[in-house]
């Protein structure tokens, strides 16, 4: 314990040591390390502090990380740990508890001391974690995040104004289609509309188009669309709630229009009758996520497409959720430095490439996505395509109001055909009780 | 002569074992001088601050302070570790208390028998028990009544998400603001009544259609004329054996309106079919339904074993008195059942207020409302609580929630069991 604290305190110091080389360089006579002065002339401002913090920070004397991550996707964090242990000779332990509840757990598990060193997390729950002050900022190789991965990515792991996560990869829906059925993928709303009136037929239980009504998560891509917003312009403002504003209510009129063309009570659209019809042939459009393109493509084979959302009635692009995979950095951990290093490298241009190739995994990482391999992949390239036309989930934690009320509201818009003004009002008015009784 | 037991009394009172050494049991006084300095000892150093800690839940939290470029982890005050330590430490100063009492009756009690010149080698044998029971009451104590002290407390705090999970912030003590806003606040208020009618309903009506449909299975298949008994028993059996996990999360898609095979059933027939877990009332039918093909079996079983035990010799003199196959069930085998499992009928009860298994994995609580805080339309007071703590983090909230279903269960059980004939009337059959 003592050691590495003192180790911390000797590295933070010679840190200081360097910026201070670099934002004045009359002074450099003063500067007592040599490796630092010596870089610090050469480059320019941001890149030489990089390029030295990299080459001083060494992880604390016999540090061991555990990580967290799917075991379904466990490969490369066996990869990364290889990669680790060559580099600084430390081992990396794998415990499967997967981005989805990971940063639930985190908030009992990291003070408690049990919780892993370097975690996978989606980023919407990263208002959470902040606020638990169960994360570590990532401040070592805060530059280098920004500058090699998209600016949607990095945005969505930062909280007024301080970057915390590692981006690793990004997700969204799109529109699955079955070529069989549906030659081209339909351009607008107007066309599937038109198709499913022919299409449809539930005594055989063939439908046009499908997707999981009754979720805030699937069904957002509808009022992102229109230009409703949940929390404020870009999702941060927790007092501002903009679901029953004229743009909601609009959206919330051509949602539960859609109910002629799937004739199905929200409850019962489940993800895997939804994955069971399309794999059967018999629903002809799919909206899904790329983590099930390989599960089509071997049902469908060649008869597999994908497309971006079709444009609603008023000419505009869906919007939908979506969100950025990441790493994080318990703030417990005993070993911090060695976690940012695994984190880092975790989430590096290498393993984000990797990933894509293990997984398809969509990366965040600028170089990556436009490789000859992900822009020629037509899966890939038309899912980066709709995380452009996206709108990240919000990460503030009143976003928790939105959630636990979410299916209730689309529920009656889509099963009852509620007056929308009403039931919008009624779904603001809901979560804005929610936060204040959290209060 | 009174002088022995005062002196002991007040010596011991001052000091715990000096009683016992002004009374010549060296042993057993020096045994408590040492208990003594222990628990002064361990009060002083280690348990004041738990104490203090339970008292302030913590002063600063956790936060991250910025050296140079480096965010350090600056740690704090954990409020509900501090609340578990407190509370420990609060058990063992009770315990400390309860030995010092102990101490000074027992050498009240030894002066007393010496005034009385009684022999004193046979009360040694009243401190054996309590040596032996000694562990088993740390253990109570520790294990059962501390986790349900800290459960309780945590209903008196503001422990929730989004703004009051520790480490980083801290947990204040509130008193009863948490079932205030439980009982007045319309968010919470509405959903509590709402899920708390429901949860009764469900008990009542849960309890009701297993136990008599346990009864009239039963009777059907100790009928006599019916063939192949056992396979029919078996039968029966089997939801019970199945895992519920399985065999509800199979019911669950049986039922499903559009593409579930009851519905398909129902419009081979020509009919609609039934909106079975999408429509509010229906919903509530389908747990009901499900419930007793999981429950009768148990009623059954336990009815068929009591059907043996009735004397044949009732039935042949019911038979040569002209009595209807009716009246027989009426007047010998209903009296029978219902005495011997009247207290099972009251563990049934408690049992499906907490029926967590049936709602979870067939409804999930659903179908979802507007309505409701947090709850669906067949959440029970369990299952709301399950997602209150593991969905939404309100931990206060379901604190209280679950004191009250504490206090609302062991009511009805003392009632109800204090009522039935089988805890007045040992003995009695009409």
């Amino acid at each position: 314990m003592k050691s590495s604290k003192w180790l911390v305190l000797t590295l933070v110091f010679a840190l200081v040591f360097v910026l201070s080389a670099c934002g004045s360089k009359k002074e450099d006579s003063a500067s007592s390390s040599p490796s630092a002065s010596a870089v610090a002339p050469t480059e320019s401002a941001p890149a030489s502090s990089a390029a030295a913090s990299e080459e001083e920070i060494k992880p604390e004397d016999g540090a061991k990380l555990v990580v967290w991550y799917s075991a379904s996707e466990k490969a490369l964090v066996d990869e990364a740990a290889k990669a680790f242990k060559e580099k600084y000779g430390i081992d990396v332990e794998f415990q499967d508890v997967g981005p989805d509840k990971s940063i639930e757990k985190m908030i009992t598990d990291g003070p408690a001391g049990v919780g892993a060193d370097v975690f996978s997390a989606v980023h919407d729950r990263l208002g959470s974690a902040v606020q638990a002050g169960v994360v570590l900022p990532n401040d070592l190789h805060e530059e280098e995040t920004k500058a090699n991965n998209t600016q949607k990515a990095v945005d969505a792991w930062t909280i007024d104004g301080q970057l915390y996560g590692y981006p690793m990869s990004v997700e969204t829906t799109a529109v699955f289609y079955n070529k069989d059925i549906v030659k081209e993928a339909p351009k607008t709303w107007d066309e599937v509309i038109n198709f499913a009136k022919t299409y449809n037929d539930a005594k055989a239980q063939k439908y046009a188009y499908m997707w999981e009504v009754g979720n805030g998560y699937w069904s957002w891509g509808i009022f992102g669309g229109y230009g409703a917003y949940v929390f404020g312009k870009d999702g941060s403002d927790g007092s501002d709630i903009g679901l029953n504003k004229p743009e909601g209510v609009e959206a919330a009129k051509f949602f539960e229009s859609l109910h002629d063309i799937l004739p199905i009570k929200a409850a019962d659209i489940k993800a895997d009758i939804k994955t069971s019809l399309f794999t059967e042939g018999k629903l002809a459009m799919n909206v899904s996520g790329p983590w099930q393109t390989q599960e089509f493509k071997k049902a469908l084979g060649d008869k597999l497409g994908v497309a971006e959302y079709p444009a609603l009635p008023n000419g505009k692009p869906m919007m939908p959720f979506s969100g950025v995979k990441g790493f994080l950095v318990n703030a417990n951990t005993k070993y911090p430095i060695a976690a940012k290093l695994f984190a880092q490298l975790i989430s590096s241009e290498e393993f984000q490439q990797k990933n894509f190739e293990l997984f398809g995994s969509l990366p965040s990482n600028k170089n990556v996505a436009a490789s000859e391999k992900v822009t020629s992949d037509p899966f890939a390239s038309v899912f980066l395509k709709q995380f452009d036309n996206s709108t990240p989930m919000p990460k503030i934690s009143e976003m928790n109001a939105f959630w636990s009320t979410h299916e209730a509201a689309l529920s009656s818009l889509w099963n009852d055909k509620a007056d929308p003004q009403k039931t919008m009002d009624e779904w603001a008015k809901k979560m804005h009780d929610a936060i204040a009784t959290a209060k | 002569m009174k002088r022995h037991a005062a002196a002991a009394g007040w010596l011991s009172a001052l000091c715990m074992g000096l009683g016992q050494w002004y009374n010549r049991q060296y042993a057993k006084g020096l045994l408590f001088v040492l208990i003594h300095a222990a628990g002064i000892f361990l009060i002083a150093s280690k348990l004041f601050p738990y104490l203090q800690g339970l008292v302030t839940l913590g002063t600063k939290g956790q936060h991250l302070e910025k050296v140079g470029k480096i965010y350090k982890n600056v740690p704090g005050d954990h409020s509900v570790f501090m609340m578990i330590h407190g509370v420990l430490a609060a058990l063992v100063v009770l315990l400390y208390v309860v030995i010092y009492m102990m101490n000074i009756r027992d050498a009240v009690a030894i002066g007393r028998k010496r005034e009385q010149g009684r022999d004193l080698k046979d009360l040694q044998s009243t401190m054996f028990p309590w040596m032996l029971l000694a562990l088993p009451i740390i253990g109570v104590v520790f294990f059962t009544i501390m986790p349900i002290v800290f459960t309780s407390l945590i209903a008196f705090t503001n422990y929730a998400s989004p703004n009051h999970i520790p480490p980083k912030n801290l947990v204040d003590w509130v008193g009863f603001a948490t079932f205030h806003k439980l009982f007045t606040l319309n968010v919470w208020s509405n959903t509590f009544f709402g899920v708390l009618t429901w949860t009764i309903i469900w008990a009542i009506m849960a309890t009701v259609t297993c136990y008599f449909g346990g009864i009239l299975v039963a009777l059907l298949i100790n009928q006599q004329g019916i063939k192949f008994k056992g396979f029919w028993r078996m039968l029966f059996i089997i939801p019970y054996a199945i895992p519920q996990f399985v065999s509800l999360l199979i019911m669950k898609n049986m039922l499903n309106e559009k593409f579930g095979p009851i519905n398909q059933y129902f419009r081979a027939f020509g009919l609609e079919g039934l909106p079975w877990l999408n429509d509010p009332f229906w919903a509530k039918v389908s747990v009901i339904v499900v419930n007793m093909w999981i429950g009768i079996p148990v009623t059954m079983v336990l009815v068929m074993g009591i059907l043996t035990n009735i004397s044949k010799d009732l039935y042949e003199a019911a038979d040569v008195d002209g009595a209807s196959s009716w009246m027989k069930f009426r007047n010998i085998t209903m009296p029978y059942v219902l005495f011997a499992t009247a207290p099972i009928l009251i563990t049934q009860f408690a049992g499906n207020i907490n029926n967590f298994n049936v709602i979870f994995l067939l409804t999930g609580g659903n179908p979802a409302t507007m309505n409701y805080n947090n709850a669906g339309e067949t959440d029970l007071l369990v299952t709301w609580l399950y997602k209150l703590t593991l969905d939404f983090n309100q931990y206060n909230i379901a604190a209280a929630v679950s004191i009250l279903i504490f206090l609302f269960i062991a009511t009805m059980a003392i009632l109800l069991y204090r009522r039935t004939r089988s805890f007045k009337e040992e003995d009695m059959i009409q």
